[in-house]
């Protein structure tokens, strides 16, 4: 019933001054200044009617844009709520992330053949002919390794247990931030994120090749990087992973638009790319208190590393199986 | 959506209306905010590596990790979708359905950054907005996310200078919506032209020239209370 006549102003202040106790105890609600938070969904029903009252008998602009504007702050405060989800964590790891990962095993077969693959083609070159690591590498650089990983020297150049705390803040910093960007770059059809990992490989497979050619810092460098490599690689390669699906998802979305296969491709890949970090931080552990103490004897280090890989490899090959 | 706003319809039948931003603001606001970044940075690096402690050393790496990646998604999931950036352009990131971004959508339109980032100056993400209806870089593509304008509230018009009259006959929203909408701009226009157009509702008020505008003016007067 609308008559559309002067004294619809009037009918107006009398709406408002009908309806204003309960805008105001809305916006009290949305200011968290009131004890009446479980009315609220009572409350936006009533106000949504006002909202289309107000339109509907052509009340003026001021008030039904406060109104409208109520609305979607209501709006995000009921909807936007999160459905509490106490056992997300727990469902991620024993579930979501290894089953994932289960499900492109093969895109897993071409990571790991990308990033093993350049490692031993690189690192048997390097065998054959030690040379070949100047193609690789700059000479400096190669130098410096050399140096570091001299039996005396590997405890002088830390500098003790908070120089272990130095690096493994740096760990944190440069391999977490390696990883988050092989994750992103793979959006340009995956070609950057294979790049990284092949790059993350050419580089493990020179460096452990031109440091094995002499005892000395053989067998300095692999009981330091045999155990932390277990989470850090598989970290990377678990990036480079969702980020390939990130890229292939754009180059082939199958049935849905391009832009809902990536969202989609992401979605799925989320839980992918945060075990991948959660793994580079766990090898940052590794590398920095446990990799490079010097008191461990190396066989110590050996029994450690091969549980830390066969618990990895368990961990992706058997968790979450009976819930798939 | 001729007007490139975004319309979205509730489930209780509420038209929701959203203005996405376009690269300029956007560009301001991640401009803001790396300024505020590197000048905590580099105050942090003052603090913690001034006499070459390890301890020092590995807190500032953290420090610089925490802030790197951290700084923008916990804006945006604790401090309502806005960055300090953001804030001072009057922006906010939002849902593709209108509601918050929870952690998902804000991690992975922050990591999209990188690749937005390539191959220099944030050119793919530039380019992706360009294209995109909704000014959506990549990452916001990936993430299912939108930046818009957060609805400021509008400035009250200064009416007290006259004295407020109900309408003779009524209008509708649009009608009044443009009655108020030339009050609003009264201080951007010339006093010459103001007549003109207030002279144009001769229908409405039933006087002429200034007389007619004074009245308008009074009707506003009365549709703003």
């Amino acid at each position: 019933m609308c008559l559309r006549c002067g004294i619809d102003a009037m009918k107006q202040k009398q709406f408002e001054t009908e309806h204003q106790a309960l805008w105001s105890e809305i916006d009290a609600i949305l200011l968290n200044a009131s004890s009446q938070k479980e009315e609220l969904p009572a409350y936006y029903r009533r106000l949504c009617q006002c909202l289309a009252l107000a339109k509907q008998r052509g009340y003026s602009p001021t008030l039904t844009d406060y109104l409208q504007k109520q609305v979607y702050e209501c709006h995000k405060r009921i909807y936007g709520e999160a459905i509490e989800r106490p056992q997300v964590l727990r469902n991620w790891l024993l579930r979501d992330l290894p089953c994932r990962v289960r499900e492109e095993w093969r895109l897993l077969l071409f990571v790991i053949f990308s990033f093993w693959g350049v490692a031993l083609i690189t690192g048997l070159l390097v065998w054959w002919k030690p040379y070949w690591a100047f193609s690789f590498l700059p000479h400096g650089e190669l130098a410096e390794m050399r140096s570091m990983y001299q039996p005396g020297n590997v405890h002088i150049g830390r500098g003790g247990d908070s120089g272990d705390l130095a690096m493994f803040g740096f760990y944190i910093w440069n391999n977490v931030s390696i990883c988050f960007r092989t994750f992103a770059s793979g959006m340009f059809g995956g070609f950057l994120a294979m790049v990284s990992v092949m790059f993350n490989g050419m580089n493990l497979g020179v460096v452990a090749a031109w440091l094995s050619l002499e005892p000395a810092t053989r067998g300095t460098f692999w009981p330091f990087v045999v155990t932390h490599s277990s989470f850090e690689i598989t970290g990377l390669m678990l990036s480079g992973l969702a980020g390939m699906r990130l890229g292939l998802s754009l180059i082939n979305p199958g049935r849905l638009s391009r832009r809902h296969a990536l969202h989609a491709a992401s979605k799925r890949m989320f839980p992918v790319i945060v075990g991948a970090a959660l793994l580079t931080v766990l090898a940052a552990f590794f590398e920095g208190f446990w990799s490079a103490s010097t008191s461990i004897p190396a066989s110590v280090k050996y029994a450690v590393a091969s549980v830390c890989w066969l618990s990895v490899i368990s961990y992706f090959g058997l968790v979450g199986r009976a819930r798939d | 959506m001729l007007d490139g706003r975004l319309s979205l319809t509730t489930p209780e039948g509420v038209r929701l209306l959203l203005t996405p931003a376009g690269p300029a603001p956007r560009a301001w606001a991640w401009a803001i905010d790396f300024l505020i970044w590197l000048v905590f940075i580099v105050c942090c690096g003052f603090l913690l590596l001034r006499n070459e402690s390890k301890l020092g050393q590995a807190i500032y790496a953290v420090v610089l990790f925490i802030s790197y990646w951290g700084y923008p998604i916990i804006c945006e999931v604790y401090f309502g979708g806005r960055t300090l950036g953001k804030r001072a352009l009057g922006l906010e990131v939002l849902r593709a359905d209108g509601l918050p971004v929870g952690w998902r959508e804000s991690m992975l339109r922050n990591l999209m950054l990188v690749a937005d980032f390539l191959p220099a100056l944030y050119l793919a993400g530039l380019l992706s907005m360009l294209y995109d209806s909704q000014f959506r870089r990549l990452g916001d593509i990936v993430a299912g996310t939108q930046v818009v304008y957060r609805e400021k509230p509008k400035p009250r018009i200064d009416m007290a200078k006259t004295e407020p009259m109900p309408l003779p006959f009524a209008l509708t929203p649009e009608q009044q919506r443009v009655l108020i909408d030339l009050f609003e701009r009264e201080s951007q226009l010339p006093p010459g032209r103001l007549i003109e157009l207030g002279a144009l509702a001769t229908n409405l008020t039933g006087l002429t020239d200034e007389a007619s505008l004074e009245r308008l003016c009074a009707y506003a007067a009365g549709l703003t209370q």
